[in-house]
């Protein structure tokens, strides 16, 4: 354990810069998931078996979700026309 | 490695900071908002922790076995499914903004007037406060 | 603000920051070395006092039972504010048939899809269920569960298509669902008062220990929170589907106001 928890640490850093680091929103929803999903393994070596799950769900089926249907809905919409 | 994880979570949340004040996209400065989210979890669950402890859970061992910090992990459980339905919100007032401003990027946001284009105005009972600067353009 | 300045103005305050960082992350104890005096206590005399072996359950639902109540309408909130704004501009009355975008290609779902989502969606319902069920014995409870159901409901979506999955959850029960939880929690915190015991005091059975059906007032006020959540993040899937799904209708002028 005191090797893979720092690991994880490092992991989650990495995977959360990620995040910010790339900048197309399509290619982004898989960053957010493989973070959620970073941070499902980081919670659950942290004995939080509990937020695990809760994290499992939301951050990584849940919340991409909702990002890539909110990129449909402003796909969908030709820009401007409604202004 | 004491204070790795404290030092991730303020990494998390400057990142998250850093790409919120350059993010030209909505829909990703509400992915890096998510990102400044979890440096709080990292930071909650790293100071509830204590090496060589079970889970807060008593089923396979007996009650008294040493257990990590069970109020933190009640916190960020509670905040992992309400910052998603926040997440949620932000996403639809995106969508909002691209259907009247026709971006996503803020810097070409223009800032919201009553009822869109002039001439396209609502009577000004229904909209308050915005309604001095909305009569100036239509005028 | 040129992006430029912005990035400076960032760069400033970091700079300005990072000191009083540095300094509160010295002050912390050091990782993994102790715990908070209060998760301790709890640890010590909860699994005696509620007969319940999952701790975080225990603080959910009875320790910081009015916190929980609090994030509870927090989330009816966002939710509430999200199908406002989203349907503010469709209309309360959504159409009766689920609605197709001109010109998008219909693609053809494989039998092999169908057949993993039939095997799959029902397999995952049965674990959203066990999951709520077992909130007081093992990891678990109403906030996971109840967002495992409605992601579970998805997989209706991809094995039937957008028309199937629409019908089998698109009813005023969602809407009862959501609120209904909610208010079942709410009610948890009023019922004791009827006997005279203090808002939310935990007047039912405990039960034995490691027992299903364990902690009391805690199954009750699970089952609350399980329903609101998985009817309001199934009601924020619907809602945000439906937005890419409008047909193309002429809006008409001035209706979409601030």
């Amino acid at each position: 354990m005191t090797v893979i928890l720092p690991l994880l640490f490092l992991l989650t850093a990495v995977s959360g810069t990620a995040v910010v680091l790339v900048r197309d929103p399509t290619r982004q929803i898989f960053a957010i998931a493989i973070n959620g999903l970073v941070l499902t393994i980081l919670f659950d070596a942290l004995q939080a078996p509990d937020v695990a799950l809760s994290e499992l769900a939301v951050g990584s089926a849940a919340v991409p979700l909702l990002f890539l249907v909110a990129l449909m809905a402003v796909r969908t919409q030709a820009p401007g026309e409604e202004s | 490695m004491s204070v790795l994880p404290y030092a991730v979570a303020a990494w998390l949340f400057g990142v998250g900071l850093y790409g919120i004040a350059t993010s030209r996209n909505f829909i990703h400065l509400v992915g890096c908002l998510g990102v400044c989210q979890s440096a709080t979890y990292v930071l909650l669950l790293g100071l509830g922790y204590r090496w060589g402890s079970i889970a807060p859970i008593f089923y396979d061992h007996p009650p008294g076995t040493p257990a990590v910090d069970p109020v933190m992990q009640a916190l960020v459980l509670t905040d992992i499914v309400v910052g998603a339905t926040l997440t949620a919100l932000l996403l639809v007032l995106t969508v909002q903004a691209y259907k009247r401003g026709g971006s996503l990027d803020p810097e070409k946001l223009r800032p919201m007037r009553a009822g869109g284009k002039s001439g396209q105005r609502q009577d000004a009972g229904h909209t308050s406060g915005r309604v001095s600067e909305g009569g100036r353009k239509a005028s | 603000m040129s992006p430029r300045i912005r990035v400076a103005l960032l760069a400033l305050s970091g700079l300005i920051l990072l000191p009083c960082a540095a300094q509160v992350i010295a002050g912390l104890p050091a990782f993994g070395s102790t715990i908070a005096q209060y998760g301790e206590r709890i640890n010590a005399i909860t699994p005696e006092a509620r007969h319940v072996a999952n701790m975080v359950s225990a603080i959910n639902f009875d320790l910081r039972g009015l916190d929980t109540l609090g994030e509870e309408f927090m989330l009816l909130a966002a939710i509430t504010g999200t199908v406002v704004l989203l349907r503010g501009r469709r209309g309360e009355g959504n159409s009766e048939r689920a609605m197709r975008r001109p010109g998008r290609a219909v693609i053809p779902r494989s039998e092999a899809t169908v057949l993993a989502c039939r095997i799959a969606g029902p397999l995952t319902g049965l674990f959203g269920l066990y999951v709520v069920l077992h909130a007081t014995v093992t990891p678990g409870g109403g906030f996971q569960g109840g967002v495992i159901l409605a992601s579970g409901t998805l997989l209706i979506y991809l094995g039937e298509g957008y028309a199937g999955w629409r019908d089998a959850i698109r009813s005023h029960w969602l809407d009862a669902l959501e609120g209904g939880g909610a208010l079942l929690f709410a009610l948890c915190g009023l019922a004791p008062m009827l006997v005279g015991a203090a808002f939310m005091q935990n007047i039912l059975p405990l039960g034995t220990f490691r027992d299903l059906f364990s902690g009391g007032l805690m199954p009750v006020e699970n089952l609350g929170v399980a329903l609101a959540v998985a009817g309001g993040f199934t009601q924020l899937f619907l809602e945000f589907m439906e937005e890419t799904r409008e047909a193309e209708e002429p809006d008409e002028p001035g209706e979409e106001t601030a």
